[in-house]
């Protein structure tokens, strides 16, 4: 009886195995590894964010996973509160026991998590959006053991191009409204110096503080000086009751805007009829058509191209990050995770799309043991040393059917630009 | 600097709105309501329903009035959004803040009051999202007054300005002629004595938050008109009503809408004199100074 | 295991720490009644003040006088105390509600100032590169985390000593006899806005204390920091825990950090995929549901102050405490 048993035990468990081979990579995800996520998803321009990494993740379970188990992203609330943002992370490390952690948003709660939770615990941290240059004097004093890394493309390339695009259009003078965060003082400090060494005038430099409920002020001052052309470094919120107030008392229409501007929401709430001459900077994204094909997805998933504060960047964070998981192999601590990062964003390295597809073709080639770049919806994602990214640079303009490019300035223009500059 | 008081003067109207409600509400009931502002919220959401579903139902109502980008939907739904907030604030006393009015002091109170905010506020964007909304996606333009000194204002902001002194006008009218006027006075006064004159003093407590609810929706709606709609509304606009109430004297109407524009008019001058990062605290300043000198600020009395 | 223990290590620090600023609003509200709006403000000076006095040289700000650990904490809470001594001397003669929104003003032109003057702290950028005492010698992991926390306990104990005693002794009457009947008070020659100016500034420190604690534990701090939402969430844990009893300011702080942090945790662990995005939303509205919730049960809050007799030159050693 027992010997019947067995055998019968014994068929199942063959049959179970064949099938399972038959099967292929998609069905061997019985096992699954954590991944932690910290962002704002109680604020308006986070939960998109949230959103898109989760976008990511989906892709490459279609893709059967990394390192053969399926990923889960664990989703904590900053609520852009820098003690809760902590405690999050804290969870997500000790109890979730995740090696990877992307977040934050807003620098001040990325750089305690980075200080007290990530790097103590050997966790690499990757954030699509943190914008302070503490963290590149961070990584440089060696604080960081290469564990934190950011999709954000420093304000100084934005600067620099937005400068470019005034000197372009012939303007004499401009006013310049920036959001009071440090990602707005950064920039409005970086493109103010840039103006004034192009020669054009900055007739009003004004901080937007979030949350006001309204901004005829600080729009009446910009005013004053009648400037020529207006720049924008504001999110979508405060930027449309920004723009309203400005064109509704008959301020130029003549506007450079940042790339947390590329937004539908933004263009619908102004309207298209008032955007005419308004031109918008950006990191590129690679003149491939694999580019295209995030765009592609992400339209056909959420009902709208990826326009928004961050969603580009969340999307390259995220998938890199699985790629470098996946370089790393089975098991990896979040400091292995970390070093693999060079070997998925190699300019030698095999190009692959940002899409399922995609993160397929990447396993394929690292299983070989070669290295991969990653072709991003930011562009062709490479970190420095300290773990920031530079890319090239695109002018952009709103349009019916979204948003289109205008220019393209690959990266070696925007750096000899710079150097003009300084 | 003409331009900063006129401008300061149209936004002061909305905070007066706002500040009236939030001051008898805090002389009768003897509280500090943090979720007062959440009522400009609710009228503005409840608004954008029904002038949608008002311009769904009848399209010759889409029309706007004259160069104002109001329609005459959305002046219909005001009037049902100012029953729905009355009735709202209503429901929020009885449920919550009269069970706490009689077990706690008032510290419990000001406590309720931040948490049926955060209740309500995370409410909204629930519903509707967190996104920005508008009534109307036309951009007005400013009319220029004159050229030199270059004075703007838009139609928008002077409807809600002349709308806000009509309804300050009637509430006078209300307080001062009426019978009804007369109880809550006399409730405001004393509420002991007036309840052994026979005033019901529950149905006083109703008729405030009625006016309460319905200036604040008004108020909400205007500034959905001039501004945009979000859940964050009632956050963002409940430290300016407050130092507007504070500024003019907790129980004074009149010190409310005084308080209102100087409030107004101050964040406005502010700029001229400071960088503008420091606009949010502008309301403050403006506290800080008025109770060193006034300490029962404007009109307030100071009470036992 | 070893990484529940070390989360509830870090949990048990930061709500340690706002237990000691929750310790410091008792004394100002449930010992005398000052209806402080500001909590913030007192606890982001201490902060900022320790990370600028102890810290290391920033090209931008002001800074680095790399003073040592506890010399940097002391000097936070001493600018703590000099903030609620102006803001007191100016303030503290207002009624409730006036004091109330006039201390709200503070401390949001504290964080204005905080956002703005970059050559003060920085500006958006906060003040980092705090080096942590004893970093080297124990590495940044567990061990340095337990003995942070021992410290914290150390200096919360110390706190909660002083002001027990406090209570018992004649300020403490004092305290109480100003805030039950001021009249009565100034009758028998007591001095109540001295006093009452003593009993903020007293508080403040304490909230200093705090808030340097707070940035040293995370060696950074920024405007984000100093949000009003602070004041709020350190308010919740004294009503909660029981205003006028200081066991109850700490039960508060660990409750109500603890049900933060927890509502945080479990919505992201048990609710369903699609909610996910939505968990941040629902956590506000429980937070707000328990906040009415306890209020409409328990506003005593769950430790009720207990009401002490010390009898002077009473050989009777124990306090009789009875519940109001």
């Amino acid at each position: 009886m027992t010997l019947t048993i067995l055998r019968q035990g014994a068929y199942a468990f063959g049959l179970a195995a064949g099938l399972s081979a038959l099967g292929g990579a998609a069905m061997a995800q019985d096992c699954t590894t954590k991944i932690g996520a910290v962002l704002p998803t109680s604020v308006d321009w986070g939960r998109p964010i949230a959103e898109t990494a989760q976008f990511a993740v989906d892709q490459a379970n279609e893709a059967g996973g990394v390192a053969g188990c399926r990923i889960e992203m664990v989703l904590r609330d900053t609520q852009v509160d820098p003690k809760v943002g902590v405690d999050a992370a804290k969870a997500l490390v000790d109890l979730d026991g995740v090696q990877v952690l992307i977040g934050a948003v807003s620098s001040g709660v990325s750089m305690p998590i980075l200080t007290s939770v990530t790097v103590p615990a050997g966790v690499m941290q990757m954030s699509c959006c943190s914008s302070s240059t503490a963290f590149s004097v961070l990584a440089e004093e060696g604080k960081t053991n290469g564990l934190w890394f950011r999709t954000f493309a420093t304000s100084g390339v934005q600067a620099a191009v937005g400068a470019m695009v005034a000197r372009d259009d012939g303007v004499d003078s401009v006013a310049i409204l920036y959001k009071n965060d440090d990602w707005g003082q950064d920039i409005g400090k970086l493109i103010a110096a840039d103006f004034e060494a192009l020669g054009i005038e900055v007739t009003a430099s004004v901080a937007i503080t979030d949350g006001q409920p309204s901004y005829r002020a600080e729009v009446t001052e910009a005013l004053r000086g009648q400037p020529e052309a207006l720049y924008l470094a504001l999110y979508p919120k405060e930027g449309v009751a920004a723009v309203r107030e400005w064109i509704s008392l008959g301020g130029t229409q003549k506007m450079i805007v940042a790339n947390s501007l590329k937004s539908e929401e933004f263009r619908d709430s102004v309207g298209l009829q008032y955007l005419g001459d308004t031109l918008g900077t950006d990191t590129a994204s690679p003149r491939v058509s694999s580019a295209d094909t995030f765009v592609e997805r992400y339209t056909a998933r959420f009902d709208g191209p990826p326009a928004g504060p961050g969603l580009a960047n969340s999307y390259d964070a995220t998938m890199i990050a699985l790629l470098a998981m996946e370089a790393a192999g089975e098991g990896a601590t979040g400091a292995e995770i970390a070093a693999a990062v060079p070997r998925v964003t190699d300019p030698e390295g095999t190009p692959v799309t940002a899409d399922a597809a995609g993160f397929t073709a990447a396993k394929d080639v690292l299983a070989e043991g070669g290295s991969v770049l990653y072709q991003g919806a930011t562009g062709n994602v490479r970190f420095d040393a300290n773990g920031d990214v530079s890319a090239p640079a695109v002018v952009w303009g709103f349009a019916e059917s979204g948003i289109e490019e205008k220019q393209y300035i690959p990266l070696e223009d925007v750096d000899a630009f710079m150097a003009t500059v300084k | 600097m003409i331009q900063s008081l006129l401008d300061g003067v149209l936004v002061g109207a909305i905070l007066s709105l706002g500040a009236i409600g939030l001051t008898m509400a805090m002389h009768i009931l003897r509280f500090a309501n943090f979720s007062h502002a959440e009522l400009l919220s609710i009228g503005a959401y409840a608004a954008l329903v029904f002038d949608g579903l008002f311009a769904a139902l009848f399209p010759l109502l889409s029309e706007a009035i004259g160069p104002l980008s109001l329609t005459w939907a959305l002046a219909a739904a005001i009037i049902v959004s100012m029953a729905i907030t009355a009735i709202s604030a209503i429901l929020i006393d009885r449920v919550v803040f009269r069970r706490v009015r009689a077990l706690g002091g008032e510290l419990s109170m000001v406590f309720a009051s931040f948490g049926v905010a955060l209740v309500i506020r995370n409410f909204i964007s629930l519903i509707f999202g967190l996104k920005t909304q508008l009534y109307s996606e036309d951009i007005v333009f400013a009319v220029i007054l004159s050229q030199d000194p270059l004075l703007l204002v838009k139609p928008d902001q002077v409807f809600a300005l002349i709308a806000a002194l009509i309804i300050m006008l009637a509430l006078h009218l209300f307080l001062s002629r009426t019978t009804l006027g007369y109880a809550l006075r006399a409730v405001a006064e004393n509420p002991t004595l007036a309840e052994v004159n026979g005033i019901n003093l529950k149905r006083m407590i109703a008729v405030v938050w009625t006016i309460g609810g319905g200036l604040a929706a008004f108020a909400g709606v205007s500034y959905g008109l001039t501004n945009q709609i979000s859940p964050v509304i009632g956050r963002d606009l409940v430290l300016p009503i407050f130092a507007a109430t504070i500024v003019g004297g907790i129980g004074s109407v009149y010190g409310a809408v005084l308080g209102g524009f100087m409030v107004g008019i101050a964040a406005n001058l502010a700029l001229v004199v400071l960088p503008s990062g420091y606009s949010p605290a502008v309301p403050f300043l403006i506290i800080i100074l008025v109770l060193l000198v006034r300490p029962n600020g404007l009109f307030g009395e100071a009470r036992a | 295991m070893i990484g529940v223990i070390s989360y509830f290590v870090f949990f048990a620090t930061v709500a340690s720490i706002l237990a000691i600023a929750v310790l410091g609003l008792n004394l100002q509200w449930g010992n005398t009644g000052l209806f402080n709006g500001g909590v913030v403000a007192f606890f982001g000076a201490g902060g900022y003040a320790t990370l600028i006095l102890g810290g290391t040289q920033q090209a931008d700000h002001l800074g680095g006088y790399d003073l040592p650990y506890l010399l940097a904490l002391a000097g936070g809470a001493a600018i703590a105390g000099l903030l609620a001594w102006v803001v007191g001397v100016l303030t503290l003669r207002l009624r409730h509600d006036y004091l109330a929104i006039a201390t709200f003003g503070v401390a949001v032109t504290f964080e204005s100032v905080m956002r703005n003057a970059e050559w003060l702290a920085g500006g958006a950028k906060g003040v980092r590169g705090f080096e942590r005492p004893f970093r080297e010698a124990l590495g940044d992991g567990f061990s340095y985390n337990i003995l942070f926390l021992c410290f914290v306990l150390l200096v919360g104990a110390a706190v909660y000593v002083f002001l027990e005693r406090l209570i018992r002794s004649p300020f403490g009457r004092l305290l109480r006899a100003i805030r039950e009947d001021e009249v009565a008070a100034r009758s028998l020659g007591k001095f109540p806005d001295r006093v009452r100016l003593t009993a903020f500034v007293a508080g403040a420190v304490i909230m200093g204390v705090s808030g340097g604690l707070y940035a040293t534990f995370y060696a950074f701090i920024s405007p984000q920091d100093v949000l009003p939402i602070l004041t709020f969430q350190i308010w919740a844990m004294l009503i909660v825990g029981g205003a006028g009893n200081n066991r109850g300011a700490i039960l508060g702080a660990f409750l109500i950090w603890g049900g933060w942090t927890a509502s945080g945790w479990a919505l992201s662990r048990f609710a369903p995929v699609d909610v996910q995005l939505y968990t941040g939303t629902l956590q506000f509205i429980l937070i707000g549901f328990i906040i009415v919730g306890m209020l409409m049960w328990r506003p005593q809050g769950l430790l009720p102050e207990r009401l002490v007799v010390s009898h002077s030159g009473a050989r009777n050693k124990h306090q009789q405490g009875r519940k109001e």
